[in-house]
């Protein structure tokens, strides 16, 4: 919706180009979306790099994923994509113009370093005589005044901190200018101010932090003990201050008891933010996890209010670290931190029951909450966009990503406090929107990366050079990293053989090419994580070395070695031996192969008419291609028609209907109603679909892409007497009633909701994410309509996370009754006296200490959502799914949108029970994500294709019998048949080549020499 | 008690299901024993017959096959495939006095990293307590990893390879993709021509 409210652009052709503000990973992974879709990026960042607060991250919740590990290709990608050219030190000023035709003046302060000539040598930071604080190490430790924020940093390039600098404020000093071998030091750099045409500005500054005075309050910076989680985040870093370890500041020693307090500055009026921060509950349990890693008998406890695990598969992560790291979870919060004098901190809280608790810690570390970032106010007029009361910027349900201004979007934590793969969700859903815009400017202001030719290496002797990778300490804290590179340089052809920190790095990267160059390899090998994902970041850089991409072999000693051998660093770094040993056996083989472009069909098959999908076909038509929609039911819609109210009290199904409207209306949407798909056929750029449509003849579609939004269901009780009580019903269906002229009966005095009816362990084992939102919004809706209405809602823990908590006060301060019941002992409902009499809830009260009996009028059950059975899709599409039935996608971090096979996107409810306006941003996500194929026009397979020896070849046609792809056809030559393979249509199984009874058939990358000289290399271990 | 034997374990891992549940089940911190090395490929229907015979030849105690489960294969079928090489090998080992085993076929989805490992483990464990190739076998190692070295070769020969698409197409056309009925459809068109591996002086198949 928020795609369609946006006017079109006035007058002529829009700008191709969008400024793109914050290059943390939502502001990085937009302009990455956007110049695939076809758009140039301004990204302007305010530091000296881009990366944002993740790259600031040890790990990230739920995989303990190395944050680093996982942003820094897409930080490399950005440094050299030739569409985005990255604005570092600089600042949006003002914006002017139109949707399709702004200019936005941006200023920029000096680096005092010429980017282009810096070698990111680091000789000036070792001459630097001016030390600071480190910034990115939240000042734990020291850098200079001449420096980069970290090792990994895009640019690469080094620069100078004007407040700081000898030279720029006293004239002195000056040294950096004398030892910079490559003269990139520039002291009379000026501040610039650039004026930049664009089409539509992206805005994703990111998140502030809660102020020092609500940090002060516990103790911070009074006791040394006393950490943000931003500190105890770098402390518990490879790369940080400490090399990893965790110490206290104040002795240097291991804690032996560590407290984390949630809600710092959360959840807190009395420092102005009623809000959650939404992710402090996941990092404190990600934290609390390492700290188990790095000190297995530390006491480890956790202060909650509520646990707020409400994301995909987060409950169940949080359950198996809690088990797993035998953390004590305290439901309470501690007012106040206090030093015992015995080196240690003391923390008061009182429990559900009142009574008061002290004990004495090591270590409190503060779960800092997020702000609106402290720019907000300026740019708010600098765009002229309205902020909402916090200061975030201000959005509605239907359009979370447009801000108040057309043509400037909002993204991340801007938006509202939001995690990782709901910021990533956000930025693909702002790229389709600026794609949707902007559609006639596409490709105006583009270039295509352009590589280097390829050098020939045929005839070449092999020359491998092997890259093996510490990975922080993910791999190098269990591998002897040195050891396995120095057993590389004994293997046969090796030529050499190195360690790197962070092999995914752009430094790396850079100096990959150098080697490459310098010691002519003619094969790689990187012994790092798993080539599922950082293959092709790899083979770029081979690319950009004028080497074939199939030259290149990964041996996966992460993945599948340190992180599964955790406790045996001998045997995993004999089996990371033996894994590079076999690479390298394998890699001897390679052989430059030819690389095929297959055109793409331009257009999109959406599964699914409710919200969801309505906005995705809405998203693609907008952006310039046909779309075919599906849909079961007779009409479009979905379960939002079963809605009657937002939280802010409009009626959604009006949207609903001018959505759908728009959609049935749109000359590039075709809507297949009481449709169903029977057949799947194809792949990425060429699906073949058979529609099976009621009472017509089915329809077969090609196209490009396809979005499934299958959505789901609210799950039907069988507990609670639902069914049998008339007094029982479904948030749905109270719902219903208070949208009708006369919802409540006469005489209802009592309502009592019950949270988590089927959810969390019932019978699904998620967490349904909305119903908390849901109640609340109920429950308001009841006592506006009657105040004297008692409510009484028996819940495990509110999740009531970002604004939601708005709700959850306003409920409170109305009157609401929240009593928390445990998992052990839910609620029990008795029968009334006659059948439609109230029914008898009963429940543990922990606060009376005893269990309490309430007569309800009205007993709401807030049931949890089940989605549409998505096995039969499943298997057509080869996409898995997981064990609760949602579809799994490709990374839950940085793909939330993208199934694991190409041109697959998923949305709404079939992805994960979400709201109105999370299920608009991911529609439009996918949206976003499906259109690059299409606008890409074509696309180039990896060349792992079958080919047939035809001396070879005997014309049994087996390989055609079996060919899952019709890929191989045997033709007449001469007397004989022979098979030739269809390149275009292999995906490189391999199954003719293992049925092939002359082996006259062998695969691209997986030859038969290739996996035998493994086997061999296996057996000299 | 002595220490338990540690075996030497090489897998062929599917890209799509296997390849990916162990990677999840890294990213999930499970542990499991060390001794499995892995080659990728990209569909378990790439398996070779000869490949497992020739990992048993060059050193391996076991030999784990992983791909999708039935009827999940990213390809369509290839691991239906996997089980008629398979079928193959176990035949093969049968004939050579191989305990079965020591070579396991198993499926395991990209989202069980959990399954994998179990897999892996059990697996593991039963391998060690099988010990080295050869011993529970009451062969001569040397001796045997000849055979096997051979009987790799042959697998790679025309006439046993005509028997494994004559039985593959039978599986297609049949339907029936159990793994006994595979295994009988091996058998009944394998089984003459294996006789020569064994019978007729090893390693003279064709190929
Ligand atoms: S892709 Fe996994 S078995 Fe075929």
């Amino acid at each position: 919706m928020a795609s369609t409210k946006q006017p079109p652009p006035v007058g002529g052709v829009p700008s191709g180009a969008v400024l793109v503000l914050g290059g943390g990973v939502a502001g990085v992974q937009s302009s990455l979306d956007l110049t695939e879709l076809g758009f140039k990026v301004y990204l302007v960042e305010k530091s000296g790099a881009i990366g944002g607060v993740m790259a600031r991250l040890d790990k990230t919740f739920p995989t303990n994923d190395c944050s680093l590990c996982i942003l820094a290709p897409k930080l490399v990608e950005a440094g050299r994509d030739p569409n985005i050219h990255i604005l570092t030190k600089s600042e949006l000023v003002s914006l002017t113009g139109e949707p399709g035709n702004f200019t936005a003046v941006v200023r920029k302060e000096p680096r005092f370093i010429d980017e282009e000539a810096c070698t990111g040598c680091g000789q000036c930071t070792l001459y630097c005589l001016k030390q600071i604080g480190d910034d990115y190490n939240e000042h734990l430790a020291t850098s200079k005044a001449a420096h980069i924020d970290y090792s990994q940093a895009v640019p690469t390039s080094y620069y100078i901190d004007a407040k700081a600098c000898l030279r720029l404020n006293y004239e002195t000093c000056g040294l950096c200018a004398v030892a910079c071998q490559a003269g990139a030091i520039r002291f009379d750099q000026k501040e610039e101010e650039v004026e930049l045409r664009v089409g539509a500005v992206v805005l994703a500054p990111g998140f502030g932090r809660v102020g020092e005075e609500v940090l002060r309050h516990y103790g911070w910076g009074k006791y040394e003990d006393v950490l943000t989680a931003f500190e105890h985040e770098r402390l518990m870093c490879a790369s940080g201050p400490t090399g990893g370890e965790i110490v206290r500041p104040s002795d240097e020693k291991h804690p032996k008891k560590i407290a984390f307090l949630q809600c710092i500055g959360s959840r807190d009026e009395t420092c102005g933010n009623n809000y959650c921060s939404s992710v402090c509950c996941m990092y404190a349990i990600k934290q609390a996890s390492l700290a188990r890693e790095h000190d297995a008998q530390a006491e480890i406890t956790l202060f909650y209010m509520d646990v707020r695990t409400h994301g995909k598969g987060f409950d169940a992560a949080r359950e198996r670290a809690i088990a797993e790291g035998n953390f004590r979870v305290v439901y309470g919060r501690p007012a106040k931190v206090e030093d015992v004098f015995d080196g240690r901190l003391l923390l008061t809280w009182a429990d559900d029951a009142g009574r008061h608790n002290y004990e004495k810690f090591d270590l409190v570390v503060l779960s800092q909450g997020l702000e609106s970032p402290p720019d907000a106010e300026q740019l708010s007029r600098a765009c002229r966009i309205d902020l909402n009361p916090y200061q975030f910027a201000a959005t509605d349900t239907y359009t979370p990503l447009a801000t108040s201004r057309p043509g400037v979007f909002v993204i991340g934590a801007f938006q509202g406090p939001k995690d990782i793969p709901d910021s990533v969700t956000q930025a693909g859903g702002v790229a389709g929107l600026c794609s949707g815009l902007l559609a006639r400017g596409r490709a105006s202001e583009t270039v295509r990366a352009e590589f280097p030719a390829e050098r020939d290496i045929a005839g070449e002797e092999p020359r491998v050079g092997v890259f093996v990778c510490h990975c922080g300490i993910n791999i190098g804290g269990v591998v002897d990293v040195r050891a396995v590179r120095d057993y590389a340089k004994t293997l046969p052809n090796v030529v050499y053989a190195t360690d790197n920190l962070y092999s995914c790095s752009q430094d790396t990267q850079q100096h990959l090419v150098e080697i490459i160059d310098k010691h002519r390899l003619n094969r790689v090998v990187v012994a790092a994580c798993t080539p599922r994902t950082h293959e092709p970041l790899f083979q770029a850089t081979l690319r950009d070395a004028g080497l074939n991409r199939s030259l290149f072999e990964m041996a996966n000693i992460r993945d599948q070695c340190s992180w599964v051998h955790m406790h045996e660093p001998a045997a995993a770094t004999d089996k990371a031996k033996d894994a590079v040993r076999m690479a390298v056996a394998k890699a001897r083989h390679l052989t430059a192969l030819a690389e095929q472009q297959l055109p793409v069909t331009p257009s999109a098959l959406v599964v699914g008419g409710g919200l969801a999908g309505l906005t995705a076909a809405l998203s693609i038509a907008e952006q310039g291609y046909e779309t075919t929609l599906v849909e079961r039911e007779r009409s479009l819609g979905g379960r939002v028609q079963l809605l009657t109210a937002d939280r802010h009290g409009h009626d959604p199904r009006e949207e609903l209907k001018e959505l759908v409207t728009r959609v049935e209306k749109h000359p590039r949407i075709t809507v297949c109603a009481e449709s169903k798909v029977a057949g799947v056929s194809g792949y990425v750029g060429n699906f073949t679909t058979t529609i099976d449509r009621a009472g017509q003849e089915s329809l077969v579609v090609n196209h490009g892409v396809t979005v499934l939004a299958t959505g789901g269901n609210a799950y039907v009780p069988g507990q609670y007497l639902y069914g049998t009580s008339p007094r029982v019903m479904t948030q749905l269906e109270l719902e219903h009633r208070l949208g009708a002229p006369r919802p409540l009966a006469k005489g209802i005095r009592q309502v009592v909701m019950i949270q988590c009816v089927g959810s969390r362990g019932e019978d699904l084992a998620y967490c349904s994410r909305v119903c908390c939102g849901q109640a609340l919004k109920n429950a308001l809706r009841l006592k506006r309509m009657d105040p004297e209405l008692a409510i009484t809602v028996l819940y495990r823990d509110m999740r009531a996370y970002g604004f939601l908590e708005d709700d959850y006060r306003a409920a409170r301060e109305l009157g609401v009754i929240f009593s928390r019941y445990r998992p052990g002992e839910p609620p029990q409902v008795t029968q009334g006296r006659g059948k439609s009499s109230p029914v008898t809830v009963t429940y543990f009260d922990p606060l009376l200490d005893e269990s309490v009996a309430v007569a309800a009028d009205l007993l709401v059950l807030s049931v949890g959502i089940v989605p549409e059975d998505p096995k039969e899709l499943a298997r057509m599409l080869k996409v898995p799914v997981t064990a609760d039935n949602f579809f799994l996608e490709a990374h839950v971090k940085l793909r939330p949108v993208d199934l694991p096979v190409d041109g697959v996107y998923v949305c709404g409810l079939a992805h994960a029970p979400k709201g109105m306006d999370e299920t608009i941003a991911q529609a439009q996500a996918a949206a976003g994500r499906a259109c690059q194929p299409l606008a890409r026009g074509s696309i180039t397979p990896e060349p792992i294709v079958s080919h047939v020896d035809p001396e070879k070849c005997i014309g049994c046609g087996a390989c055609e019998t079996f060919c899952p792809y019709k890929a191989i056809a045997i033709y007449k030559e001469n007397k004989g048949r022979k098979a030739k393979t269809i390149s275009a249509s292999c995906k490189g199984c391999g199954v003719c080549a293992a049925r092939c009874p002359t082996m006259a058939i062998d695969m691209g990358r997986f030859t038969l020499e290739g996996i035998r000289a493994q086997i061999y290399a296996f057996g000299e271990g | 008690m002595t220490e338990p034997y540690n075996p030497k374990i090489l897998g062929f891992l599917c890209n799509w299901c296997c390849y990916t549940a162990a990677d999840s089940a890294g990213v999930g911190r499970y542990q499991y024993p060390p001794n499995l090395r892995v080659i990728r490929i990209m569909c378990t229907g790439r398996l070779d017959p000869s490949f497992p015979l020739e990992g048993l030849a060059g050193g391996a105690d076991a030999i784990f096959v992983g791909g999708c489960h039935p009827g999940e294969c990213h390809y369509q079928d290839g691991n239906y495939h996997a089980l008629v090489s398979a079928a193959l090998v176990h035949e093969t080992l049968a004939r050579l006095g191989v305990n079965r085993e020591r070579f396991l076929i198993d499926w395991a989805s990209a989202a069980e990293g959990p399954n994998f490992v179990k897999i892996i483990t059990r697996f593991t464990k039963r391998a060690a307590e099988l010990g080295p190739l050869g011993e529970n076998e009451g062969l001569d190692p040397a001796a045997l990893r000849q055979r096997l070295a051979e009987a790799a070769e042959f697998a790679r020969g025309r006439k046993i390879r005509t028997g494994l698409l004559n039985a593959a197409k039978e599986m297609m056309k049949g339907g029936d993709f159990k793994r006994d009925t595979i295994a009988s459809l091996v058998h009944a068109k394998c089984d003459k021509t294996l006789a020569e591996l064994v019978g007729g002086g090893a390693g003279r198949g064709e190929g």
